[in-house]
């Protein structure tokens, strides 16, 4: 029997207490988002929710979001009624603070159930694997860094995705998975990216003869169509009937942002730019002063909101702030990065076509994660989650799919140490995220059983080369870089360095992950 | 047959361990289908590595772990009053000042009242700290400097003062003592955790704001060397802890009998005893040195000799030129001496929960003069000490020692003059520490050892509220108590579910005490429900904390008691198994 020790409960817990003794940390504008969301929600008539402009951070979630906020909004009236008054911008009384720190952890327990469901759904032989991935997703730094001190409700959301590719294993659970994953669309968007493989998935597997390609069952097709249209009917139906569905249009899809978010996130087109920078004329690039000029287009002036000087950035970073423009490669347009998205999300889902059982599911569904945080229109580096929480339910399948985890693991989760700025909260993030990667990674190693093909050996060299790099530039970015040039010179350049050791090694995971996946 | 003829072959030792990881301390339950199951959380925490993993990957991640939590823990309202800002206000005249002055500066704001040791630290800590930012430091001008980054290293200097001075001496010891006692490296571990989230130290040196941690950890470091034989080590580091902070001084006797007691104990050992009797003065005169040296300069004599004159060197037979060298020396030492130790005060500050608070409470004693409350305390603490001082005199057996020492700092703690609640530190520490024992995890051990923590951080809580640490409060203890399995989350200690062929049966609690310890429980839960939601009788403002107190009180002179009962059965023990020895060896 394998022993399931500590259990899921009893790491929320203690998880739980660390959460509570940080509500009075650092916090993002997040936090200020979803107080007014709070405010919004609970003072406006519905018809007002998405036109409110008195912030500046507007709803732009879909409406069951919406209405999330709305329900907590009612328990918020009996904390402090003041943090509901949409006047009230930047309000933190530390009741607020408590509060909305609170549902966090609250709302977090739908993850928690979701993987207590994961758990039972694996066959017996897999137990103790799969409760190990699913300790590894709770206790992910991602979620501790994004949500818990960050602030965010990726726990929450990501609780009903697991959710919903747990629902999927069974064929008789399969319309309850289509439901979830249609009504976590109705919450956030963003998982529209992995929706191709859900729909893939659910077609293949459910809406026709899993033997024969074409005999659609009807009944199947009625009951998914009927449900999936009456979630979107309910979210989205008010707003057509009040003709205000152009507006929701604008809030939650704002394409007049950048290629590239304000901290690159380490994807292909960070690579792209910073090929593009190393173009430049070296003169530029290596003067002190364009370096702080290029710090503070890319760093800075977004998070603080500080004005940014375009003329005296032009010169040297050409406006980068703003739209993405490019010295020496060509430009890259929306367009391109659609094309590439929807090519890299389609090669795997081809496979899963041919092949819809779990397993290829949760493949396809990570390496759609993977095309669109790759090759995304401004990309924020928060959504690397997308491809680590579905990775990590098949990580431990074999030894070859771990090698291809290992990197990305260790990539994504110091790509997001730019989110948290403060000295405050710099021993935390670093010290939590190397707890999680020394603990999983060696439990992970234990765990996985050998592979029924050979693995590649070049592959695994390489995987481990990069694992051992991360330490020396670990110790470089938080305290190396600061003896050597103390702290306000080149303060740029381990951020440079993470993003692009981030990129390399999410690109050479999501390469080795592609390899697994079609060899499997 | 020929007798065996010695040889050099002798046959390999057997190792102590039992074979079963967790059976002399009641880790794990068997289901008795087969199926094991840990008997606290604690234990499920490490419930993998019950199989042996290195230590080499379990160490960095408790060690881990714990930080988190004691960085957390600093996250609320800096507490920008108080012993932060004193601890801050050493820093910056450290800094600044010559030496002579450390103890003579503007004493009405936070003057420097701790030993030498802590003034070295910070003057180290203020240096590095000084070269960071400048205006943190500066002399007058930086007295209640509220800066985030400022907090924050103030904050690093408690963690990196911890995890190198108390956070090697627990693993070091815990490594030894519990090799000592043939525990398990797998209980040991769940006892490292234990000791290192140990509620109350981590609330009052990273909320409250102290550096305590860094004089316990002397004081283990000192057990360290005592267990591994170097009594020459212990007395230096204890020597260190002492100071580093006064209050060391409630572990004193046992240290003293415990070092005599080596010396004359199985045989005399005179020249052992001049060894110690050398080293720890000659310790003593490294510590002051530096002071003293600073005080042999012209300029400090110059100040030395303008300044008024400590009672205790007006109370010297001798009159020296005040602008002599030894003027300067005796002046500066008897003025630490002063400023350390609080004769001056009364009999206890605040309300504390010991003895005197609580008769107090119902007998007023500011009736009676200082002079004969200080005999009073005098002779009831040395009553309360002698027994066990005794018992370490006659049997100084390493094993011995931490009972010992929990019962005379308990002893101190409950008696002595001038007692703050924070010194409950020092008798929880040994106490703590005997979870990592031969069966100190067992239900009985771990029932009375988490009493007296939980109880000890509740009996602080009216301090902790006060600044704001209310929510750390609540957290590390109900994770604590979580984790070992106590009240209020779990009553797993004290449920009776072994049968009479179980090894463990005979320490199950009996019906007594787990009555007492509910009773204690149920008063603390009680106690904050009353003072969360009813407000004091008018005219007595204090009533809440004064229940507390007594509440305390009583708890910590049961525990003594306890502790006492231990140490005297350990040593019947002990006695026993020797005389059956001998009486083997005569046959």
């Amino acid at each position: 029997m394998a022993e399931l020790y500590p259990s899921l409960a009893q790491c929320a817990i203690v998880a739980g207490a660390l959460k509570v003794l940080l509500f009075p940390a650092y916090k993002s504008t997040d936090f200020e988002v979803h107080r007014n969301w709070l405010a919004i929600t609970n003072s406006l008539p519905i018809q007002e929710w998405y036109y409110n402009k008195t912030s500046e951070w507007t709803l732009d979630y879909p409406p069951f979001f919406a209405a999330f906020e709305w329900l907590m909004s009612q328990a918020a009236a009996y904390i402090d009624p003041a943090m509901l008054v949409v006047k009230n911008l930047e309000y933190d009384s530390w009741q607020t603070v408590y509060f909305q720190r609170a549902t966090v952890i609250f709302t977090e327990l739908v993850l928690v159930f979701a993987l207590s469901r994961f758990v039972k759904s694996v066959p017996l032989a897999n137990k103790q694997a799969a409760h190990v991935a699913s300790l590894s997703i709770l206790l992910s730094p991602g979620l501790f860094i994004i949500d818990h001190i960050h602030f965010q409700y990726n726990g929450f959301m990501y609780g009903i995705m697991v959710l919903s590719i747990v629902l999927a294993r069974k064929q008789s659970t399969l319309l309850y998975s289509g439901i979830t994953f249609a009504a976590l669309l109705c919450f956030k968007h963003i998982y529209l990216y992995l929706s191709l493989a859900w729909f893939v998935y659910l077609l293949r597997a459910y809406c026709l003869d899993p033997k024969n390609v074409l005999r659609p069952r009807l009944g199947n097709i009625i009951k998914l169509g009927v449900c999936v249209v009456g979630i979107f009917a309910i979210a989205f139906g008010p707003f057509v009937q009040w003709g205000q569905i152009f507006q929701l249009k604008d809030r939650l899809f704002p394409f007049s942002r950048g290629l590239c978010h304000a901290y690159w996130a380490p994807n292909i087109w960070a690579m792209y730019s910073f090929t593009d920078r190393a173009l430049i004329p070296r003169k530029y690039l290596f003067s002190e002063r364009g370096l702080k000029v290029l710090l503070i287009s890319f760093i800075v002036a977004p998070r603080l909101g500080l004005p940014v000087n375009r003329e005296a950035l032009t010169s040297v970073t050409r406006g980068l702030v703003g739209d993405t423009s490019f010295a020496i490669l060509p430009e890259v347009t929306k367009e391109h990065t659609f094309l590439l998205t929807f090519v890299f999300q389609l090669v795997p889902l081809v496979k899963l076509w041919f092949r819809p059982d779990w397993d290829t599911f949760v493949g396809a569904v990570t390496l759609c994660g993977y095309a669109s945080f790759l090759f995304g229109w401004h990309v924020h580096e928060k959504a690397v989650l997308l491809i680590i929480i579905p990775f990590s339910l098949i990580a431990l399948k074999d030894r070859r799919y771990f090698s291809a985890f290992r990197p990305l693991a260790v990539a994504g989760h110091v790509s997001l140490f730019p989110l948290l700025f403060t000295a405050a909260e710099f021993p935390l993030k670093t010290v939590y995220t190397i707890f999680w990667l020394v603990l999983f990674l060696f439990v992970f190693d234990r765990v996985a059983p050998v592979p029924e093909r050979p693995r590649i050996f070049v592959f695994d060299r390489l995987s481990l080369l990069y694992l051992t790099i991360s330490i020396p530039l670990i110790i470089y970015c938080s305290l190396g870089h600061y003896l050597i040039f103390g702290w306000e010179r080149l303060q740029f350049l381990p951020l440079m360095f993470m993003s692009s050791y981030s990129a390399l090694g999410l690109v050479g995971s999501w390469i080795g992950f592609m390899v697994v996946y079609f060899t499997a | 047959m020929a007798p065996p003829t010695p040889s050099s072959h002798r046959p390999r030792k057997k190792r102590k361990f039992p074979i079963n990881p967790g059976s002399n301390n009641n880790l794990i339950f068997d289901n008795g289908d087969g199926k094991q199951s840990p008997t606290f959380p604690l234990v499920s925490f490490l419930w993998a590595a019950r199989a042996g993993v290195s230590q080499w990957l379990i160490l960095p991640l408790i060690l881990m772990a714990v930080g988190l939590f004691r960085w957390a823990v600093g996250f609320q309202v800096p507490p920008m009053h108080g012993d932060f800002e004193a601890q801050r206000h050493w820093m910056e005249i450290t800094q600044h000042l010559p030496m002579a002055k450390w103890y003579l500066y503007d004493l009405q704001y936070w003057g420097l009242d701790y030993p030498p040791l802590t003034a070295y630290h910070s003057w180290l800590f203020g240096k590095i700290g000084t070269a960071i930012e400048p205006a943190w430091f500066a002399l007058d001008k930086s007295r209640g400097f509220e800066d985030p980054n400022l907090k924050v290293y103030m904050r690093a200097t408690v963690v990196v003062s911890e995890y190198l001075v108390y956070v090697p001496a627990i693993v070091n010891f815990l490594r030894r003592y519990t090799r000592m006692q043939g525990v398990h490296a797998w209980s040991a571990s769940i006892a490292l955790v234990a000791v290192l989230l140990q509620p109350a130290t981590i609330l009052i040196d990273h909320g409250h704001f102290q550096y305590n941690t860094v004089m316990l950890g002397l004081v283990v470091a000192s057990l360290d060397a005592i267990l591994a034989g170097r009594m020459l080590w212990a007395c230096i580091f204890f020597v260190g802890a002492l100071g580093f902070k006064q209050m060391a001084l409630y572990y004193a006797p046992v240290m003293f009998a415990y070092l005599l007691g080596v010396c004359v104990f199985p045989r005399i050992h005179i020249p052992r005893l001049i060894n110690i009797a050398l080293i720890t003065a000659a310790a003593f005169a490294l510590l002051f040195a530096p002071l003293l040296v600073g005080a042999t300069g012209p300029e400090a004599r110059e100040s030395i000799a303008s300044s008024p004159q400590p009672p205790l060197l007006q109370a010297l037979p001798i009159s020296l030129d005040k602008k002599s060298v030894a003027y300067a020396v005796i002046f500066q030492l008897t003025q630490t001496i002063h400023r350390v130790l609080p004769f001056a005060r009364g009999i206890f500050e605040d309300k504390v929960a010991n003895a005197w608070c609580a008769i107090h409470t119902f007998y007023k004693l500011n009736r009676f003069e200082t002079s004969l409350l200080q005999r009073a305390s005098l002779g009831a603490t040395l009553g309360s000490i002698i027994i066990p001082c005794a018992i370490t005199f006659r049997h100084p057996r390493a094993s011995l020692i931490l009972p010992a020492m929990s019962c005379v700092s308990w002893g101190f703690f409950l008696f002595s003059f001038q007692v703050h609640e924070k010194s409950v530190l020092l008798p929880l520490l040994p106490m703590t520490l005997s979870l990592a024992g031969d069966g100190g995890l067992n239900k009985e051990n771990r029932a009375w050892v988490g009493l007296a923590n939980i109880l000890g951080s509740w009996t602080m809580y009216p301090l902790l509220k006060r600044e704001e640490l209310s929510v750390p409060y609540a957290v590390m203890t109900l994770l604590w108590a979580y984790l070992i399995g106590l009240p209020p989350l779990s009553f797993e200690t004290y449920r009776s579910r072994s049968s009479l062929d179980d090894p463990n049966s005979q320490f199950e609690l009996n019906v007594f005490t787990k009555l007492l310890h509910f009773a204690f429980y149920s008063a603390m839960i009680g106690w904050h429900v009353l003072e969360a939601f009813v407000e004091p009788l008018p005219g007595k403002p204090d009533l809440w904390v004064v229940l507390n107190a007594l509440v305390g009180a009583g708890g910590f002179g049961i525990i003594y008691l306890w502790c006492m009962w231990k140490l005297i059965t350990q040593c019947r023990r002990i006695d026993l198994q020797a005389a059956e020895e001998e009486s083997r060896k005569k046959q």
